[in-house]
């Protein structure tokens, strides 16, 4: 199925009367993708779950003042990353672990899920990924999870690409090291 | 001849293009082929997460979205089918009879309603008047002894508080109450 265009979605949301139909092709195109990236960063179902709703939500009701010199896909991301760094550090703060440090309940989270079937290798490359800073682990996913283009993180998260480059050469020798040093080759 | 040509200054600017690359380029390049590789061998040995959703989760998903941004409403609405409310002259002329009767009964009971708000109206004002005439020390003797009259806490009420106070500090009245 050919896909829609943003700027159809965008030209149909700014007319009353197909303003839902607009919404509906923009959920269709971007909602698998933007669960993907809220679950890979809070791990656990039900949080992303609530989390997702309150993206589009802000999406709704934001869609209208969105200005087309940004790309509407990395508008979005943007809002989900925001939304998803902000649950994080709250959930920091009720534990009182130090924002800059990686929560352990992520791990927890992750052995006790009933969304995971992933094998012991899957598992593996998940606690290499939580030993990452939590900018650097949203880098990698991005990078390697969704395939994004360094300019196009560079535009969600509003760090210079020479910068990401570096943080993602950190972080695939960080979970390479971490892959090595256990039991499982690969 | 040949030797000539070579060493000849326009043949110099052939061999330099032109062409730079960013500073520490060649020093970086290693760096950035061994993380490819290294991520590439990630990706072959990891393809997935290994993360899912319950069954059918995204259709639920965007069901909640909808129904929470645009009421739910989605293309489908454009199908709705209209159905005729007039479709037989029955039906039309016993919704003007309806019509007329409820109106009718509405102008009865307004007339009416009018005529209590009227006669209400001329009450309060009497009373008023009777208020203002009365001395105004007959009134505070009067609320005074209504005042004595009001019924003192028992005993039993006043040991209970008593009991209350002693016994209980004021973090546990304010937390348990």
């Amino acid at each position: 199925m050919k896909q829609v265009e943003d700027s159809e979605i965008l030209e149909k949301f700014s007319n009353i009367k197909t303003r839902d139909e607009a919404f509906n092709l923009l959920l269709n195109k971007y909602q698998q993708k933007i669960y993907w990236h809220i679950r890979r960063l809070v791990i656990d179902h039900d949080d992303t779950d609530d989390l997702v709703q309150d993206v589009f939500i802000k999406v709704w009701k934001n869609l209208e003042n969105f200005r087309s010199d940004s790309q509407l896909y990395t508008w979005i991301y943007r809002i989900a990353t925001n939304e998803s760094i902000t649950f994080l550090n709250k959930q920091k703060q009720r534990n009182n672990t130090p924002l800059d440090e990686v929560s352990g309940e992520l791990e927890e989270t992750l052995v006790a899920s009933s969304y995971f079937d992933g094998d012991k290798i899957q598992m593996k490359l998940q606690r290499a990924l939580l030993t990452l800073p939590e900018k650097q682990r949203l880098i990698f996913n991005m990078k390697y999870f969704d395939d994004l283009k360094y300019e196009e993180i560079a535009a969600i998260t509003g760090t210079s690409v020479g910068a990401l480059k570096a943080s993602f050469h950190i972080a695939v020798k960080k979970v390479e090291t971490f892959m090595l040093n256990e039991d499982i080759t690969f | 001849m040949e030797e000539n040509l070579e060493h000849s200054e326009w043949m110099k600017g052939i061999k330099e293009t032109g062409f730079t690359t960013p500073s520490n380029y060649f020093e970086e390049l290693n760096d950035s082929i061994r993380v490819k590789m290294a991520a590439e061998r990630l990706r072959a040995a990891v393809p997935r997460d290994g993360h899912t959703v319950p069954p059918n989760y995204f259709e639920q998903l965007q069901s909640n979205i909808l129904a929470r941004t645009t009421g739910g409403a989605t293309t489908s609405k454009q199908q709705t089918k209209i159905a005729r409310l007039w479709r037989s002259n029955v039906l039309k002329y016993a919704s003007a009879a309806c019509f007329v009767i409820i109106a009718g009964m509405g102008v009865y009971f307004n007339t009416n309603e009018q005529r209590t708000i009227q006669n209400n109206s001329y009450t309060d004002a009497a009373t008023e008047q009777m208020l203002f005439d009365i001395d105004e020390e007959m009134i505070i003797e009067h609320i005074e002894a209504n005042y004595k009259d009001q019924q003192k806490p028992t005993a039993k009420e006043t040991a209970l508080e008593n009991y209350i106070l002693n016994n209980y500090s004021q973090n546990d009245l304010t937390t348990n109450l």
